[in-house]
């Protein structure tokens, strides 16, 4: 223990991960290969939509090394449909099983398992299953999905459209229409947000590993969230109906103990998530669908004893932007399979797999209306939001929380009189929408280009109407219109002026021309937004109620004999650097050096419980503020120790280098092996649970970027972008320049590169790489970060998350420049994917074909 | 995404590997560098029955020189054809096009002769065997044969190549010191399939184009010539002026397909637009004022 002992946080430390990731090291799910694991994979309609007629799968179960087929009436027999989750008034939530045994509603709904020796083997029975489909009339827009005409999805809905609902919000004496009636003028334009995809490096995986003498399931899942597939996988696959499960607890004595101590255990882990399941939102699902009742399967979770359910180890992950926070179908699949035939089953996704069921996101139409008065005023914001949700809903994070979201976000960092958003979400034959970094992000990009848009019609700069309508340091404390509080650190204001600080706009002007003899258009465009990192108290109340119970996080702390320091978090790792950034935390709080803190995550079967894992920008505020009280804890249960046994006062102790001593005598100390060793008890551990202080929880950002327009082929370039971002005090500022620096690539491949392309008739067009483009170390300029940080004022843990807000800012920054770029030609930009054909076409060089 | 069964050979002759071709015909492919065969049959697109691998023969992978052309074995991977000094000195524009191919990786592994008889009409390798009139030789157990440029590319994916023969060898021809040459594309990222590229050679004396090739990759179903651009060029002084006359007849001419990632309309444009820039290119290597 000789290494640098405090003062950790703050500063760019090595990751310490990277010594097992970089050499190879890592343990991912295709790593583990339990003994004699049979192989999966999935037979996945090649139809958009259509009734499946017959399946015969007999051919395929004598094909060499086939061990197993399931398919999807199989499924239905020993799994339980997906439940409706944080549910909202008229939202309606289709059920569906794991595999589709009737009806396909996207290009790779999945209709079979098939489970054999080798994944080769059973990609050879995969060709053997013959279905026969009646090809249904296809949902494939927008559009369609509001159109009455179009065969709907689920029988039970009322048309595609699965949820439509206005929220208003006028906190003062006129109404939103009367704000737009006394409003100089209203400026309306309709958007449009292009489907994306998490593209992760590694795709999804799972081996559910079966003790051949017990029949206990080990889930090895690249998964967000732990907690929530254990729980969830435990729900869907349960053997039981409710009513076998209760007539065998009350006739015997023993399992009746044993129900009682599981459903005690299963209350007090789930507390939380059992409240969160809001009243409204299950009697509006009640009317909609009284099926739903018959399959309130996580009532049904209750009677499990502690034993059945599952241990899911979640260990390194390439990566996940969201979809990994998702339980998916193949996951209760799977399980249910392992369960049946009592032997491990192992299935890595394909990336063909992964482009068509892996995960997308994104696809909205947002029409904003603008009440300003003439000198920039902002009056009022009126949002029609439609978002396609594709064939299945995202679990159980999907549309209807970004929906949530939005509602509470749009009107950004501005003052507002009055606010209204018509939300709803259309149910379409493609690919299921999921939650990928920033899952709202669509507010800031539609109305940072709808500011734009109204700064050119008044005839102002970008940077000026934005200067007069954001909300600045002299009106804090205050609200935003939605509800949650702001305070200081709600700073947009201040980084839009760092960021027109560091341009230097008169050399760009000079660039501007001299890059015309080229036939090349350079625009400068800003974008400035906070974001929920994860905001302040309260703010989960306003998006859903009910869900705020849900944030908490807990971590341990524990002293091994050794002397070294073992910490367990529910966070999942999967690329933000926990490792270094809580070691940071915890070193700093106790004394020794980050080589000597060891993280625990990812194992149910030692990790604390949160039902979420890692999502929500909670990560460094939540999770790293239970560490931080967890290892403060410990250090005073040491120093206590220490102060009896060098008969010191505790507050002359002193922890430096592991060393436990006398203040300023290091002779007279202990390392925290001898007072493990000397001192009789419990030994030194100490689990703390939190939910973040004070009215802060906001990151902030403004990105300003250049781009130059080549004409000739509409190609984009970026010969400068900036962010200026604050999200408070910093744990680690290289880990924070990466993960912005991660989001605004992402932001770029939105705009110029990537899009999950479907046809007319849904099928998808870019299921290789060769078609989903995302965006290489070549495209990506190099990318400035300016850090600014500002405390909450009332914050102790003032830490808060900055993982999505590269991806919320950039494409706004970027649109924004193009069409300021494209200006001498007149473009308007109302769409978020640009690609070179677009461009020209947007600057009259060609014309569509 | 594994492959259908088949059987694998690795024959250590190329007699052994021809008579294997000869026997499986239809049912056979060769295996080189494996970059675009190994990835169709990953996706079960491509479902040869019998895989011939050419890896164990020795000698396929010679690039010689003589009376100035130059001759590529079908082993020759395209990182080898980059750092040749044989290609450097005699195959100029050869050397121009490598660092175009894909991405390094993909040239370590994959070969000049595999791209040309894989045919795919966006890379960059058959539209340089049809710009500068390069022989092909085509080897099956009943013997050799030869076959010109011009008549290699029949199709999509579709070559003059017989199921039972192998591309033995290409032959750039002599390259003339008055010769100038250059290689341009548009794609939509680094190291993708072009949009629309063009591999341009012009032969000047005196100040005169005396010959001219415009090849195009990615606007059309195989590798294009424009002669009609070219016609235009010969007999003229390279100047600006001729460049754009040649680009607006190249842009007519020209009907590209449309796909995810361009317009028809997009690649037109493009076309026009880098048949300038390319002339432009291969004139400013010799400093001839454009």
């Amino acid at each position: 223990m000789s290494a640098n002992t405090s003062g950790l946080v703050g500063q760019s430390v090595k990751r310490v991960e990277d010594d097992r990731l970089l050499v190879g090291n890592g343990r991912y799910v295709a790593d583990v290969n339990p003994p004699g694991v049979l192989h999966a994979v999935f037979l996945r309609s090649p139809l958009a939509h259509a009734t499946i007629t017959s399946i015969d799968a007999t051919a395929a179960r004598r094909a060499p090394g086939v061990v197993a087929i399931f398919t999807g009436s199989d499924m239905e027999a020993i799994t339980h449909p997906f439940p409706p989750f944080a549910m909202q008034p008229d939202l309606y939530t289709p059920l569906y099983y794991c595999l589709s045994s009737t009806t396909v509603r996207m290009v790779g709904d999945p209709v079979a398992l098939v489970l054999a020796e080798s994944r080769h083997l059973a990609e050879d029975a995969l060709e053997l299953i013959e279905v026969d489909y009646e090809p249904l009339d296809t949902v494939a827009s927008i559009a369609e999905g509001l159109s009455p005409t179009k065969p709907q999805l689920w029988e039970k809905a009322n048309g595609n459209v699965l949820y439509d609902h206005v929220h208003t919000f006028a906190p003062g004496n006129e109404s939103v229409d009367a704000v737009f009636a006394g409003a100089d003028r209203v400026i309306t334009e309709r958007l449009s947000c292009p489907r994306q995809s998490n593209q992760p490096m590694e795709t999804r995986g799972s081996v559910v590993e079966v003790d051949p003498d017990t029949g206990h399931m080990t889930i090895h899942n690249a998964t967000q969230s732990s907690h929530m597939l254990r729980w969830i996988g435990a729900a869907l696959t349960g053997k039981q109906s409710t009513r076998e499960a209760a007539k065998g607890i009350i006739a015997n004595k023993e399992r009746r103990k044993a129900f009682l101590a599981g459903a005690k255990s299963f209350l007090k882990e789930n507390a939380e998530g059992l409240k969160a399941q809001d009243n409204d939102g299950m009697k509006s699902q009640l009317k909609a669908d009284k099926s739903f009742l018959k399959h309130a399967n996580l009532i049904g979770v209750g009677l499990l004893g502690k034993d059945d359910y599952p241990d899911v180890v979640a260990q390194d992950i390439g990566g996940g932007f969201g979809a990994k926070g998702s339980i998916a179908r193949e996951d209760v699949a799977l399980i249910a399979a392992a369960g049946e035939l009592g032997r491990s089953v192992k299935w890595i996704e394909d990336r063909v797999e992964n482009l068509m069921d892996g995960g997308q996101a994104r696809e909205e139409d947002l029409t904003l209306s603008i009440a300003v008065d003439d000198d920039g005023t902002f009056r009022g914001l009126k949002v029609d939001l439609v978002i396609d949700q594709g064939a299945y809903p995202g679990f159980p994070v999907g549309a209807p929380l970004a929906s949530a979201i939005m509602k509470v976000m749009f009107p950004g960092s501005y003052n507002w009189d009055a606010f209204e958003m018509r939300s709803r979400i259309v149910a379409t034959n493609k690919g299921k929408y999921v939650a990928y970094r920033g899952p709202w992000a669509n507010e800031t990009w539609a109305r940072e280009r709808m500011v734009d848009i109204v700064a050119r019609a008044l005839k102002m700069s970008p940077a000026e109407i934005r200067l007069k309508n954001l909300i600045g340091d002299d009106q804090m404390p205050t609200a935003m219109i939605t509800g949650p509080k702001i305070d200081e650190t709600m700073s947009t204001k201040k980084t839009l002026e760092r960021a027109l600080e560091l341009l230097d706009i008169d050399q760009f002007e000079r660039d501007r021309d001299t890059a015309l003899a080229e036939n090349h258009y350079l625009g400068l465009g800003i974008a400035s937004y906070h974001e929920a990192a994860p905001g302040p108290p309260g703010y989960w109340e306003c998006v859903n109620p009910g869900t705020e119970t849900l944030l908490n996080e807990e971590a341990q702390a524990t002293v091994e004999t050794d002397g070294s320091v073992v910490v367990y978090t529910s966070q999942m790792p999967h690329g933000q650097s926990h490792e270094t950034t809580y070691g940071q935390i915890v070193a700093d709080e106790l004394g020794v050096a980050i080589e000597d803190v060891k993280l625990v995550f990812g194992d149910t079967r030692r990790t604390p419980f949160s039902i979420l894992g890692t999502g929500g920008s909670r990560g460094g505020p939540i999770g790293g503020g239970a560490m931080k009280y967890a290892s403060r804890a410990v250090r005073e249960q040491l120093v206590d120790a220490a102060s009896k046994l060098l008969e010191a006062d505790v507050a002359d102790i002193e922890i430096v280098n592991g060393n436990v001593h006398v203040a300023g005598v290091p002779a007279r100390g202990v390392t925290f092996a001898e007072l493990i060793a000397q001192t009789a008890g419990d030994g030194f551990e100490a689990t703390r649970s939190y939910r973040g202080k004070g009215d802060g929880g906001w990151s902030v950002a403004t990105h300003a970027c250049i781009v130059d327009v080549d004409l000739d082929t509409g190609k984009v370039t970026f010969p400068r972008y900036l962010v200026v971002e604050d999200c408070g005090p910093i744990i680690n500022p290289a880990i924070v320049d990466g993960q912005v620096r991660g989001g605004v690539a992402q932001g770029i491949g939105a705009v110029l590169y990537e899009r999950a392309t479907y046809d007319d008739d849904a099928n998808l067009q870019s299921a290789t790489y060769m078609d989903y483009l995302i965006p290489t170390s070549m495209e990506i300029p190099e990318i400035e970060v300016h850090h600014m940080e500002t405390l909450s004022p009332g914050g102790e843990n003032d830490f808060r998350g900055v993982g999505e807000g590269g991806m919320i800012g950039a494409p706004a920054a970027i649109t924004n420049a193009i069409e300021d770029a494209l200006s001498p030609f007149g473009a308007r930009i109302t769409s978020q994917y640009l690609p070179p054909t677009k461009i020209l076409e947007l600057a009259g060089v060609i014309s569509p074909d | 995404m594994k492959a259908p069964p088949f059987i694998y050979h690795r024959p250590e002759t190329l007699d052994d590997a021809l008579a294997l071709l000869a026997e499986h015909g239809d049912e056979a492919k060769v295996l080189a560098g494996g970059q675009s065969l190994i990835p169709l049959m990953a996706l079960r697109m491509g479902r040869p029955a019998h895989v011939v691998d050419l890896g164990a023969i020795d000698g396929l992978a010679e690039i010689t020189e003589a009376d100035g052309a130059v001759s590529l074995g079908p082993l020759v991977r395209h990182e080898q054809a980059n750092r040749s000094d044989v290609i450097a000195q005699h195959a100029p524009l050869v050397a121009q096009t490598m660092p175009h191919v894909a991405h390094r990786a993909i040239r370590t592994q994959g070969t000049v002769l595999g791209s040309i008889a894989h045919g795919d009409p966006a890379a960059e390798m058959p539209a340089v065997v049809i710009a500068t009139g390069a022989t092909l030789t085509a080897t099956s157990s009943s013997g050799e044969r030869t076959i010109a440029a011009a008549e290699f590319f029949e199709g999509y994916l579709d070559t003059a190549l017989r199921s039972d023969e192998i591309l033995t060898d290409v032959t750039f021809p002599a390259w003339p010191s008055t010769a100038v040459s250059s290689v341009v594309e548009v794609a939509r990222r680094h190291g993708d399939y072009a949009l629309v590229g063009v591999v341009t050679t012009l032969d000047i004396t005196d100040d005169i184009v005396t010959d001219a090739a415009l090849a195009y990759f990615g606007a059309a179903s195989t590798a294009i010539r424009v002669s009609a651009a070219e016609q235009s060029l010969i007999g003229s002084s390279p100047s600006r002026e001729a460049f754009d006359a040649a680009a607006t007849i190249v842009a007519a001419e020209l009907a590209p397909p449309a796909d995810i990632h361009g317009s028809t309309a997009y690649r037109k444009h493009l076309a026009g637009v880098l048949t300038t820039r390319g002339l432009t290119a291969a004139v400013d290597s010799i400093g001839v004022p454009a």
